[in-house]
């Protein structure tokens, strides 16, 4: 078990290392001066061409590159942001709290509600109950965020005034973001129950559980939901993995300072560094998550388990 | 029952967690105030976060809001736009090239270091250095080796050459401020989080992206603000202000805009502060590629277009069509200028004359702020009566900034704002030859122009001085290097009892002098 998590972490360096030449090479294709950008549109040229070679981009793209990584592994220094001269690591960890809260919230809403939805909707199956879950899972799904961001607002903030519409600061402001981020995974998870229990519930096993005269809640409970379980998992790792990359459209509709927020505006600036480092970032929380997700498979399935070595 | 075990510890747990994540809340919960308590946070929405406070690296207005609060400048502009001292008692024009500023004595700067002589040198000359690239355009006149200090309270500044200009570029928020040498040099690379000025407000906290607080500087020698404290929050989406200034999550917002300005207008709980700003939104040619470097096709697109309508269509009224490269907001707007009347057989005749009778096709750019893309779509259709087939480029701003420097454009809509009222801000740097490139994106060039330009920045406040600034501003439209499009105007929504808060044509509004009538 340990070798196989050493092995998963070893394996994540290629992934960074290859993460990092994609956005590297995209940033320097991309039309915009990140001189200019830092300095203003009335800065004189010579100005900023000085500042182009300070800031070592008038090298050859590969020795950027390589500069880079080479400061990365060994110095553990990702630069300093262009526009305010801060360490960028630092710049990362100020939002980073922010977007963990609003992921984490979203996908405790969306676990909450989305598996008892899909598991009820599996057993009912066809029943009134399950209709109008479907509905609200389709229309989950398709409404864009933004859009529905907006809904919300009008509604809670503007109409009733119940709920502020923008800012993360207490547990009020916390609310419509959180559960306009989380609607789509609910709407996903709900689904994924569903469709898993459904396979799971014809199956063969759970008939002879049934003829030797179990309850049918623990049968549910117990039998079925255990093995409906791994996709439902592997969904909502995902989901939650996109969640941590920063949700920008809610972030933005809501004036969250997250990571998703940073990342628009740095890529708006040129600010080169700490794009690198929000998808250095983004790409650690995505495997950190797949791995947690890959670790909790062993947990629900001794299978899976077995074949960990 | 061990199921009920199980899930009651589920709960818990995730309970827990959710009280764990709420309950580590951050700075600017200020902005939430409690309902019975006496109101001693002003807390306004800008519409873009600051992207640094140290004002010789930056020269954009979200910046500069804030900046204008914690900084003081030698000189500043009244309501009238005259010049008056802020950390100077008074001022000597020694000669065409030589000024002398007495300072006021006593004035503490928010570290408790005394400002003197030294600051405004150090201040000066920090500006003229690498760090002040973003504000070489407003102090670029000054020659660092006749910058002399005569005693603590006393400093003589020379310029290179006569710039009859130069105080009234003093008062800019960025080239002109004055730092304190120590807190610069203590923060080193971190002074752009660490700013320290005279102003009536210092700087306390800033959650980047989110929201910026400053506090009242208490020794500041004779501003007294109501408010103990001021939260600046960033809320880039416009509707999100309006809604917030509506429920009263905040006091005042900046930038309505034009889609919302009715809903504040209406609201009887709400106030709409409207000011002509020096901003000119303008179509731009680039008079070094054909067919426009023929005034006759620049000329002939002119009569084409019917900008009065398209700009009050697009901007709903907020602002005014403009008449020529500088506002009605500018000092020697020439009033003799008017909007052409479109006529398009004039233009198509033109077109003729220039060789192109059947038309042509070409691009126009612009980045995506809504208005423009909205301008652009109503010229395309415009354009086409008299032949001319226009493709919409929209860029982002980075990259279209890069295209304008590099002259690649053909026809670009874009806005320029004067950081004082003076002329002179609004016509050298976009019509002087020696700006192309630069700010002078048409890349224009006219040597009758370049001359009284030049001239019109030596000459004295006069009825000469005017009377060359009327003549500039008729010749640039007799040239017509650019289609005038919109002069803005500075749209704030505040809470009816928000009192004292005037919004500035130049778009850093002043907060020090707001209070709440109970």
């Amino acid at each position: 078990m340990h070798k196989y998590i050493l092995r998963r972490i070893a394996l994540l360096l290629p992934v960074l290392i290859g993460v990092t030449f994609v956005v590297f090479t995209m940033l320097h294709i991309t039309p915009g001066d990140p001189a200019r950008m830092a300095l203003g549109e009335q800065a004189p040229q010579e100005a900023v061409d000085k500042l182009r070679e300070e800031m070592g981009l008038n090298d050859p793209f590969f020795v950027q590159f390589g500069r880079y990584v080479y400061k990365g592994v060994f110095e553990q220094d990702l630069g300093r942001s262009y526009i305010t001269k801060r360490p960028v690591s630092q710049e990362i960890m100020n939002v980073f709290p922010t977007t963990l809260k609003l992921s984490a919230l979203s996908m405790v809403i969306a676990v909450i509600l989305g598996i008892p939805f899909g598991i009820i909707s599996a057993v009912k199956q066809y029943s009134t109950f399950d209709s109008i879950v479907l509905i609200f899972a389709m229309i989950g799904i398709s409404m864009p965020v933004f859009w529905l961001g907006i809904l919300m607002i009008l509604l809670f903030s503007v109409k009733l005034g119940l709920l502020p519409s923008s800012g993360f600061y207490s547990v009020k402001h916390m609310i419509l973001p959180s559960v306009v981020l989380g609607a789509q995974s609910v709407a996903i998870i709900t689904r994924m129950t569903r469709s898993s229990m459904l396979e799971v519930i014809r199956q063969d096993f759970i008939r002879t559980v049934r003829a030797k005269g179990q309850r049918e809640r623990k049968v549910i409970m117990r039998h079925a939901l255990r093995n409906a379980l791994i996709p439902v998992i592997t969904v909502a790792g995902v989901q939650f993995g996109y969640l941590l990359g920063g949700a920008v459209l809610t972030e933005v509709i809501f004036s969250i300072p997250g990571v998703g927020r940073l990342m628009v505006e740095s890529i708006k600036m040129r600010d080169y560094p700490i794009v690198q480092a929000g998808v250095l970032y983004i790409a650690v929380a995505f495997s950190f998550v797949n791995l947690m997700v890959d670790l909790l498979y062993a947990y629900v399935d001794p299978r899976i388990k077995a074949q960990y070595h | 029952m061990v199921n009920k075990r199980r899930i009651l510890s589920i709960l818990c747990i995730l309970a827990l967690l959710i009280g764990s994540l709420a309950g580590c809340g951050q700075s600017g919960e200020q902005a939430a105030t409690d309902e019975g308590t006496v109101k001693d946070t002003l807390v306004v929405a800008t519409s873009y976060d600051a992207k640094t406070l140290d004002p010789h690296t930056t020269n954009d207005i979200a910046s500069s809001s804030v900046m204008a609060q914690i900084y003081e400048n030698l000189l500043t502009l009244d309501d009238n736009n005259e010049l008056v001292g802020q950390l100077a008692e008074k001022w000597e024009k020694l000669d065409d090239k030589t000024y002398k500023f007495y300072l006021k004595k006593g004035v503490k700067f928010h570290n408790g270091e005394e400002f003197k002589a030294s600051d405004v040198k150090f201040s000066l000359l920090r500006a003229l250095n690498k760090e002040g690239s973003a504000v070489k355009h407003v102090v670029g006149e000054i020659d660092p080796d006749q910058i002399k200090i005569e005693d603590d309270y006393t400093i003589v500044v020379g310029l290179k050459r006569p710039f009859s200009v130069f105080l009234t570029y003093i008062t800019h928020i960025g080239g002109g401020v004055m730092l304190n040498e120590k807190a610069v040099t203590e923060a080193g690379d971190d002074y752009g989080m660490n700013p320290v000025g005279t102003g009536p407000y210092k700087f306390k906290s800033w959650v980047k992206g989110d929201n910026i607080v400053l506090e009242r500087f208490d020794e500041h020698r004779n501003i007294k603000p109501k408010f103990k404290e001021i939260v600046l929050r960033a809320i880039p989406e416009a509707t999100s202000r309006t809604i917030e200034l509506e429920s009263g999550g905040v006091d005042i917002a900046y930038n309505i805009v034009p889609t919302d300005v009715p809903r504040v207008d209406e609201n009887p709980d709400l106030e709409l502060l409207r000011k002509v700003n020096l901003s000119t939104q303008y179509l731009g040619f680039n008079c070094e590629k054909e067919p426009f470097n023929d005034v006759k096709v620049r000329k002939a697109i002119g009569l084409a277009l019917s900008t009065k309508p398209m700009v009050e269509s697009v901007f709903r009224g907020v602002g005014k069509p403009a008449m020529g490269p500088i506002g009605p907001g500018a000092k020697y707007f020439n009033k003799d200028l008017h909007i052409p009347e479109r006529n398009i057989e004039e233009a198509k005749k033109l077109l003729e004359e220039a060789g192109y009778p059947e038309g042509f096709s070409t691009e126009v750019w612009t980045n995506d702020r809504k208005e423009r893309i909205d301008m652009a779509t109503i010229m395309q259709s415009q354009l086409k009566e008299i032949g001319i087939d226009l493709k919409i480029q929209v860029l982002e701003w980075s990259a279209y900034l890069e295209g304008l420097k590099n002259s690649r454009q053909s026809l670009y809509i874009v806005g320029w704002t004067m950081s004082a009222p003076d002329p002179d801000m609004g016509l050298y740097p976009l019509f002087h030859s020696s700006m192309k490139g630069s700010n002078n994106f048409s890349y224009f060039g006219d040597e009758e122009i370049d001359k009284m330009l030049e001239d019109g920045r030596i000459l004295e406040d006069s009825a000469e001085r005017q009377e060359l600034y009327y003549t500039i501003q008729e010749k640039i439209v007799e040239k017509a290097p650019w289609v005038f499009l919109q002069n803005g105007e500075e749209v704030v929504g505040t809470r009816k009892n928000i009192k004292g808060f005037k919004p500035s044509p130049m778009g850093y509004h002043i907060l020090y002098n707001a209070y709440i009538e109970e």
